[in-house]
């Protein structure tokens, strides 16, 4: 009975006599093959599948093949043996006639008969614990944030506590490389470089979400962030998976100056990826509401007339779009109570009555306003805004 | 030859008296000539049933048994006479107090004789379990499932060139233990604790009575013919009431603190499908992706049911290599019932709902609390202080928009569930799965989108007059 042995962990070497897979045999002989590809497959969001092609040597019969992983985290449950197909030349039937288990030892025995003496291209594959990876994302916008210059990496994380000397990577993203993993070792490659990325920079006024800059003065927060479309070239071919983006801007001097760095969620083709930047500062929005005004139905059924009104300075030299977002349940509970029900209201004739019908829905509003710039002699016009609501049917 | 490792020792005592001396002892040990486990999976029990060729002499015969270092129960071990069946009688059993796991057998013999006996008993730690590997094509149409049971060993004893064969389902004991200590299956919790191990023993035993095949192996019959290559072993699948007996082909020699993995079945390319689905009680609040096929001929399955066990899943990337997918409990599926695989998220295919508008009407008042009510904007209807919001329908316009970025069409099913009394509308030619739950359904080609659109009319309060879904074709909102 021929036994081959597939060593999982490097360097160990104990091998004559080491499995009771027959306690009499003694006197042993394996062979080592060795790994002739491996890939490894990071298409799955959490996990990473290693598939390892060697060449064993089988005689006529019955042979014993061990597959030892000591010190790895390979989930056993997951290991798959095929056999590839023969080249047509050297035709040698292969079955894999059961699997034994040692005790107390991370390795396995595959009872493998063969048609004829010959060497048989096998898979191993298996899930390993420990090989991680993360995407990060690398935007350095033009002078006037128009475009910007995306670089996808991918890190990969070995802790699996075991090297691999070349492996094929599956990214998952519609990119392969082939490279070596140490020990302990993380490697990163540049996966993608979009050039001249469509980019919006936005300021958002959003009481719900991003809350006051001072409440006692109804300043809201006016978070500043760059949004990426995924479509159009040079993006919208792939989704782009989540990880960390850091912010850079051409600098006019052949450099770059560091905005910032946020975590961007996974964004589907069609989506769009924003990416924060900090707090603007130029941009200074006070909502207050200007009217709340209670009109009976009948019994205890009632109609509001509320107004929203925003002052808006422009403290910068350059124009800007305002985002501001409402939520009407917000105002609604915020007024009146919450009364579990959805809101029914209508628009009315504020200044604020046309929201972006593809980002508004029953609840949340959304309105683009546009700034000025503030003039070179003299002070940041305001601008007033309203958002005149009536919730209708409230009891 | 078989050679037990641990001590499962049947022992011929040469002495003239029926107990044994206490001091000096001599004794022939009877090898084990064959071996046949039943293992179920739902119990922590085997059955083992092993025979062994004993010479007699005329009169009483001491025979010993003992099991150092393993799980047999004592109170389950028997004694059979197999070949001659006649003139050998046990007179009686002692389990002696200064030798734990052992026990003493008086045999009567009326002539000097050789006989096969076979001694059962039940053992601890001896268990099998189902798992699969599915790895679906490239393409995603047919599906190679192969089927495993792994007999792992942890009695203590080495059982070599055992025949072994494993209970598919749950052995409803309980039901037996009930019948057997006639009691309502509800008390069966009130017997004492022996007294529901020997009667669990014995409603096994019972259970697996009629099943077991006359034993006709022979010892050391696995030895490799080299001349012709060696197939793996076919594990024969039979009924039995209400469960299923796997019988793995020959013998198989399972040491203890081992356990072996051995092909159930294998079918390739067996054809499915694949379907997105909405069904917030069964997969959670989330698009899942699932295979679909079932346990029948069509699918190239049906011939025996599926145990449960874990499932891998993989497809076939189509250079030789695999992605992996999902890993799955698969629950006991009987023969020609389905198969869903569940493979998860698809994050290539987007699922998102948006509320698009919410409005009310027909509202009724209470007026002054009493068993008047009146509509809102009805005839005559004047502005009545002391009334309350008693009924009223409440309009909530939906929009399901589903993007599909996946290279392949898709196929989405979306079931959900309202309680009151409803009005679901829509152009989306749904039906109703049950009473309360609205199924529709909708095809997304590759790259392509879909927006259903639909209204929910609920009856409220006093308005409330059933509790069920009713479908309306018609336009969404108003």
């Amino acid at each position: 009975m021929n036994r081959t042995r597939l060593l999982y962990p490097l360097g160990a070497l104990l091998l004559l006599g080491a499995v009771p897979l027959d306690a009499l045999a003694r006197i042993k002989l394996t062979t080592l093959p060795v790994r002739e590809q491996v890939q490894i497959h990071l298409d799955h969001p959490q996990i990473a599948l290693v598939e390892e092609e060697r060449i064993v040597p089988l005689v006529k019969g019955v042979n014993q093949v061990d597959f030892s992983w000591a010190n790895t985290r390979i989930d056993p449950d997951t290991l798959v043996l095929r056999i590839l197909p023969p080249p047509s030349e050297q035709p040698l039937d292969v079955k894999v006639l059961s699997v034994s288990y040692p005790p107390n030892e991370n390795a396995l025995v595959w009872s493998v008969a063969a048609s004829a003496s010959g060497a048989a291209r096998v898979r191993i594959s298996y899930v390993l614990g420990g090989l991680s990876k993360d995407f990060h994302y690398r935007a350095v916008a033009d002078r006037d944030e128009k475009t910007l210059e995306l670089a996808q990496y991918l890190r990969v994380n070995n802790h699996a506590n075991e090297a691999y000397d070349l492996a094929q990577f599956q990214t998952g993203i519609g990119v392969e490389f082939d490279k070596p993993l140490g020990l302990n070792e993380t490697r990163e490659v540049q996966l993608n470089r979009f050039a001249n990325a469509p980019v919006r920079k936005t300021y958002t006024a959003d009481p719900v979400k991003f809350g006051y800059l001072d409440r006692a003065r109804d300043q809201l927060n006016v978070p500043m962030h760059y949004v990426i479309k995924n479509a159009g070239h040079p993006l919208g071919k792939a989704a782009l998976p989540e990880g960390k983006a850091r912010i850079f801007q051409d600098d006019g001097q052949g450099g770059s100056a560091f905005l910032g760095e946020d975590r961007g969620p996974f964004t589907p083709p069609d989506d769009e990826l924003e990416l924060y930047l900090g707090l603007a500062r130029d941009i200074v929005v006070r909502r207050t509401i200007d009217r709340n005004e209670r009109q009976r139905i009948a019994g205890n059924l009632y109609r509001y007339d509320v107004t929203v009104k925003y002052e808006i300075e422009n403290f910068k030299d350059a124009p800007a779009t305002l985002n501001i977002v409402e939520s009407v349940r917000q105002i609604r509970d915020q007024l009146h109570g919450n009364n579990g029900r959805d809101p029914e209201w209508q628009l009315g004739d504020g200044t604020l009555h046309n929201p972006d019908p593809e980002k508004s829905d029953a609840d949340q509003l959304l309105f683009h306003v546009d700034l000025p710039a503030r003039p070179a002699d003299g002070p940041a016009p305001k601008l007033t805004q309203t958002l005149r609501l009536t919730l209708n049917n409230e009891w | 030859m078989i050679l037990n490792r641990m001590a499962c020792f049947l022992c011929l005592l040469l002495l003239p008296l029926a107990l044994p001396a206490r001091n000096i002892d001599l004794a022939t040990v009877p090898e084990r000539r064959t071996v046949q486990l039943t293992i179920y999976n739902s119990e922590d029990l085997t059955l083992v049933r092993e025979s062994r060729v004993v010479t007699f002499k005329k009169g009483v015969n001491p025979l010993q048994f003992s099991w150092a270092n393993t799980l047999i129960d004592p109170t389950s071990v028997e004694l059979k006479f197999r070949a001659p069946n006649t003139g050998l009688e046990m007179l009686d059993t002692t389990f002696p107090h200064d030798k734990p796991q052992a026990l003493y057998w008086n045999v009567q013999s009326d002539a000097d004789r050789e006989a096969t006996i076979e001694i059962s008993y039940f053992t601890s730690g001896i268990s099998w379990a189902a798992d699969y590997l599915a790895i679906a094509d490239a393409d995603e149409k047919t599906l190679r499932l192969e089927n495993f049971v792994r007999v792992k060993n942890l009695s203590g004893e080495d059982y070599e060139n055992a025949q072994v064969r494993l209970v598919v389902g749950t052995i409803n004991l309980v039901e037996k233990i009930a019948e057997l200590a006639k009691l309502p299956v509800g008390r069966v919790d009130e017997l004492k604790r022996e007294e529901y191990k020997d009667l669990r023993q014995r409603a096994a035993r019972k259970m697996m009575a009629p099943a077991a095949p006359a034993m006709e192996m022979t010892a050391g019959a696995v030895a490799y013919d080299t001349a012709e290559m060696e197939a793996p072993k076919e594990i024969i699948k039979e009924g039995l009431s209400e469960y299923f007996i796997y019988t793995i082909e020959g013998t198989e020699t399972v040491q203890n603190g081992w356990a072996k993995r051995l092909r159930s079945f294998e079918v390739d390319a067996a054809p499915m499908t694949v379907e997105y689905r909405y069904r917030p009680r069964e997969y959670g609040d989330q698009l899942t992706r699932l295979y679909l096929l079932k346990n029948d001929a069509a699918s190239k399955l049906g011939g025996t049911p599926l145990p449960d066990g874990v499932m891998q899943i993989f497809r076939a990337n189509g250079s030789e290599g695999l992605s992996y997918l999902a890993t799955q409990h698969l629950k006991y599926v009987p023969i020609g019932d389905k198969i869903e695989l569940n493979l998860g998220v698809d994050r290539l295919v987007i699922f998102e709902q948006v509320k698009q508008k919410v409005y009310r009407d027909n509202l009724w008042l209470q007026i002054r609390g009493g068993n008047l009510y009146r509509k809102l904007g009805e005839d005559g209807f004047k502005l009545e202080l002391d009334s309350q919001v008693a009924g009223w329908d409440e309009y909530t316009v939906y929009r399901q928009k589903i993007r599909n970025y996946s290279p392949k069409p898709i196929h989405a099913q979306i079931r959900r569930e309202y309680a009151g009394d409803i009005v679901f509308r829509s152009r989306l030619n749904p039906t109703l799965h049950d009473f309360q739950t609205v199924q529709f359904e909708a095809d997304i080609p590759a790259g392509g989108k879909a927006e259903l659109d639909y209204e929910v009319i609920a009856r409220m309060g006093y308005n409330q007059k059933q509790n069920r879904v009713e479908l309306q074709n018609g336009d969404a909102g108003r």
